[in-house]
């Protein structure tokens, strides 16, 4: 179980209630609308995937690189254009 | 300079006929307004099956398919991933099956290997199958190849047998003995092979030959890798969907369904109708086909007669000139289509009937 | 939804904002689309709900320009991801130009289209990192992406950061890292000392520009955080993740290697011309506009008629210029519809027109200095990855060009490249600077052929629910 409060989340915002989110079947919490792939980054799942030829990561944050692909009840999204919501089921790509 | 032979269009047909005719001794020059394959012959599914060729081609599809398959061995290494695979033709509807049932009766009666099979022994051959499939047609000895890597297999083969290869150098037209005008001057040759596709027509028109062509716009739908879906070749009793998974997970979905274009802007569109269409076609014959996302939709321009058979042979009138092209599915057997039309540019017998154009010309002559 | 649309306005950046809005208010019928939830682009890009953010000269700009679109009564469809664009010349020979027609899904993911008599491209810009060894490491992520993890999501990149490329946007991402708390390892511009002193005389036209980057250089220097100037990096390393970077001078020396969990690396912004080649609209290469451009006329038309291009897209000029370019094309495309009279329109038009003008130019000079550099693309060493979707390394690339590959579609065929889910745009700038090093320039090299889908679309979002009749399959092949 990896707490919301993350390093990486700049203090001094106002966010909504965090929700509990699992990926590769580790519970994470992330305030509910936050951006798939910046949860993953502040839970410190950087690693989102492997590709043919590289891992995958986030790169680009705006839905272009189709480096953040992940699985969201097993279908395949990009994390930097997926909110989090409670609940939800991520899985690498 | 004089060559013994100039042919004009580098796709599989043209390429296929310099190689032979070159490696018999003749100073070649192959000519192409682009680069190598890039027209049809590099566009197209690679679909390698004889239950999409017409009846009247299998003889010849056959020969190709072992051509593609074992192309390192006579084209100096270069390959196209040809694959060998089954290959099944889904009927989903009564009427389909009739057809189905007919048409594999034809093609098995010009030496295709295909038997009906039953919708359980189709999901055997391909789970990835929808149970929705009435009966298949089952050709056991089917495959495909990944068009895209043509050209670059050609290329080093041409060389090295020494055509000399001339891309990005449009033909403008052809005077008598022949002499060519090209984007690189003039050039003369001793013989002329016209290979254009599409602008066959055009081409022949260059020598005051009336050669009607009609010009298919083919739309090819591509999805991203995917988890391994299905493991043979497949399509349906109307010839209208062509389905395949390469060994990199990608799917190619075809079939023949039109988009937008002509011969003087190429494809210019995909028609989301046409796009739909075929999509939808491929995931009912394959449900899996759903969870992927589609990359890319592309186009591709075929040739097609009047009687939707080939244009391969002598021109007419005009000695020393021929013609090959507008095959429908020509991919499938274009390999072979050039070697047995070098045969007869050499002077031998071709070991298969050639597809003579007379047949073909319009009635009045072009001015 | 079978009327049809006077405008329709792609992408709602600040472009595209100020489009909508000059076109609303002037009463014409336009529809904006954004694959966001809420418009704002990239530069004005807006946090989730519920997420409320100290307000900042940018926050303030953004909500201005949207406070405005809301009140214009200009269409909204936000959260669409348009597949698809056809109509304008892409029709059958000898048919007139149809309607402009987009394709989609819809914020819910069920298929819609929509018709247009005009139709104006904002797509805005995406990010060009030039691959170095290690550059797919996870932790390794754009400069334009930091800004949007911190101004829209509220988020640090790493907590050792190294920050990497060239322009304004390195030192203001650098700044707003220290301000909320990250450690800075090291700044790397490529850009050296009498590169900036260059560009100052064109940046004075913008001295709040000019002001705010002061301020960020001041900071940094207070922090003492590193700025190699003149250089670049020449590696990242670690295991699975990022733990590292290596750092070298232009012209070459020692390498330093300093430890980081992030690195924020970003070559200069290109263009978004993937619908405008669709159309097959003329494009004009201008290093000095991030590249290849659409080719327009001083009102933004393009060479197709009906489709209009403004905002970064139609070339950088920096997001000062982009609300200007959208109005002045805006303007345009009413006048040709015959909805506003030429005199009306030059009157409307002209103050726009000086906006633009002006802010234009502080944007060129930083344009210039996130140009390409070819230094970069000549150091990829051959087993370093350039196309990451398909795995082409740079010496594949090489085999390739070498085997005779002269063009941008054939490179893609003999090799792959730019053939996976991105099409090109991870992998397309260095792709195309390798093959302008063998046939005499990037307007020589060209580029691929556009085509549908402008980005993957699911499958089964695309097909819905469907009867096995209602596919028109159309007559059957000949046997």
């Amino acid at each position: 179980m990896v707490r919301g409060t993350s390093p990486l989340r700049i203090p001094g915002i106002i966010r909504p209630a965090e929700i509990s989110l699992t990926f590769e079947g580790q519970t994470l919490r992330a305030p509910e609308g936050e951006s798939l792939a910046a949860a993953l980054l502040a839970a410190g799942k950087r690693h989102l995937g492997d590709g043919p030829h590289a891992p995958r990561g986030l790169v680009c944050m705006m839905g272009v690189c189709q480096q953040c692909l992940v699985r969201v009840e097993g279908r395949l999204v990009q994390a930097c254009l997926t909110p989090v919501r409670e609940g939800m089921r991520v899985s690498a790509a | 300079m004089k060559y013994d032979v100039a042919v004009i269009g580098a796709g599989v047909m043209g390429c296929s006929t310099a190689l032979h005719l070159a490696r018999a001794g003749m100073k070649v020059v192959l000519l192409d307004r682009g680069p190598i394959c890039r027209e049809a012959s590099g566009v197209n599914a690679g679909t390698l099956t004889m239950q999409m060729t017409r009846a009247a081609l299998i003889p010849y599809a056959l020969r190709a398919y072992d051509m593609w398959l074992r192309m390192a061995e006579w084209c100096d290494g270069g390959h196209v991933l040809a694959t060998a695979c089954p290959g099944l033709s889904v009927a989903f509807t009564e009427q389909e099956a009739a057809m189905l049932e007919e048409r594999a009766r034809i093609r098995a009666a010009a030496g295709a290997p295909i038997k009906i099979v039953s919708t359980a022994r189709a999901r055997e051959i391909e789970p990835g199958l929808s149970p929705q499939a009435l009966l298949a047609g089952h050709c056991p000895m089917d495959g495909f190849a990944s068009a895209y890597l043509t050209g670059r297999a050609f290329r080093p083969a041409l060389l090295n047998a020494g055509v000399d290869l001339r891309e990005d150098c449009a033909v403008q037209g052809v005077d008598a003995g022949f002499t060519l005008d090209t984007a690189a001057g003039r050039m003369d040759a001793r013989r002329l092979v016209l290979a254009g596709g599409v602008w066959l027509g055009e081409m022949a028109g260059w020598l005051g030959v009336p050669l009607p062509i009609k010009t298919l716009i083919n739309q090819l739908v591509v999805t991203e890798r995917m988890e391994p879906v299905m493991r043979t070749v497949l399509g349906v009793a109307s010839g209208l969907l062509s389905l395949k998974q390469y060994a990199n997970g990608t799917v190619l979905i075809g079939g023949g369904w039109q988009g937008i274009g002509d011969n003087t802007r190429g494809g210019i569109a995909v028609k989301p109708e046409s796009f739909l269409g075929n999509v939808r076609l491929a995931a009912h014959a394959v449900p899996a086909l759903r969870e992927a996302r589609v990359v890319r939709a592309w186009l591709g321009l075929e040739a097609e007669t009047a009687d939707a058979l080939p244009a391969i042979g002598p021109i007419p009138g005009v000695a020393d000139a021929w013609i090959i092209g507008s095959v429908h599915s020509g991919y499938t057997s274009g390999p072979y289509m050039g070697r047995i039309l070098a045969q007869a540019i050499l002077g031998e017998a071709p070991e298969l009937p050639l597809f003579p154009i007379d047949r073909l010309l319009a009635k009045e002559k072009a001015a | 939804m079978t009327a049809i649309w006077d405008i329709a306005v792609l992408g709602a950046g600040p472009a595209g904002m100020a489009a909508a809005t000059e076109a609303a208010q002037r009463g014409a019928k336009v529809v904006l689309l954004e694959e966001s939830p809420a418009p704002g682009g990239q530069v004005y890009r807006a946090p989730p709900p519920g997420f409320v953010m100290p307000a900042d000269a940018d926050r303030r700009a953004g909500d201005g320009l949207r406070a405005a679109l809301a009140a214009s009564g200009a269409a909204q469809r936000l959260g669409v991801r348009i597949w698809g664009v056809g109509g304008g010349p892409l029709v059958p020979a000898g048919e007139a130009p149809a309607p402009f027609r987009l394709d989609g899904l819809d914020a819910e993911g069920r298929p819609f289209d929509l018709t247009a008599r005009a139709l104006l491209l904002c797509t805005g810009t995406q990010e060009r990192i030039i691959p170095f060894p290690g550059w797919t490491l996870p932790g390794v992520m754009g400069l334009a992406a930091a800004t949007i993890l911190f101004k829209a999501q509220g988020m640090l990149p790493g907590r050792r950061v190294v920050v990497a490329g060239a322009g304004p946007l390195l030192y203001a991402v650098a700044a707003k890292l220290l301000k909320h708390g990250a450690a800075v390892a090291a700044v790397v511009d490529l850009a050296s000392h009498g590169e900036w002193l260059r560009a100052l005389p064109a940046l004075s036209a913008r001295p709040d520009l000019l002001a705010r980057g002061a301020a960020w250089r001041a900071q940094l220097l207070l922090k003492g955080v590193p700025v190699h100037a003149g250089a670049r990096i020449t590696a990242a390393e670690g295991d699975a993740v990022l733990e590292a970077v290596r750092v070298q001078k232009l012209q070459g020396g020692p390498e330093r290697r300093i430890e980081a969990d992030s690195l924020c690396i970003g070559h200069g912004l290109v263009p978004a011309i993937e619908a405008s080649r669709a159309f097959r609209a003329r494009h004009r290469y201008e290093p000095g506009l991030g590249g290849w451009v659409p080719a327009l006329d001083a009102e933004f038309r393009s060479t197709v008629p009906g489709l209009l291009v403004a905002g970064d897209g139609a070339g950088l000029r920096g997001a000062a210029a982009a609300p200007a370019s959208g109005r002045i094309a805006a303007l345009a495309a009413l006048r040709d519809l015959g909805l506003m009279s030429s005199a009306t329109h030059a009157v409307a038009s002209a103050p726009h027109r000086r906006d633009f003008a002006q802010a234009a130019r502080a944007g060129g000079a930083m344009a210039a200095m996130m140009a390409l550099r070819p230094a970069l693309v000549a150091a990829i060493p051959p087993e370093t990855l350039v196309c990451r979707c398909e795995g082409v390394t740079r010496a594949a690339i090489d085999a390739a060009l070498d085997e005779g590959a002269l063009s941008m579609n054939q490179l893609k065929q003999f090799s792959r490249c730019g053939m996976g889910p991105c099409q090109g745009r991870l992998c397309g700038e260095a792709a195309a600077e390798l093959l302008a090093r063998r046939v005499g320039g990037r307007e020589a090299a060209g580029f691929a052929t556009g085509r549908l889908p402008l980005r993957p679309v699911p499958m089964d979002a695309l097909l819905g629910e469907f009867d096995y009749a209602d596919i028109p399959v159309p007559a059957a092949a000949p046997i």
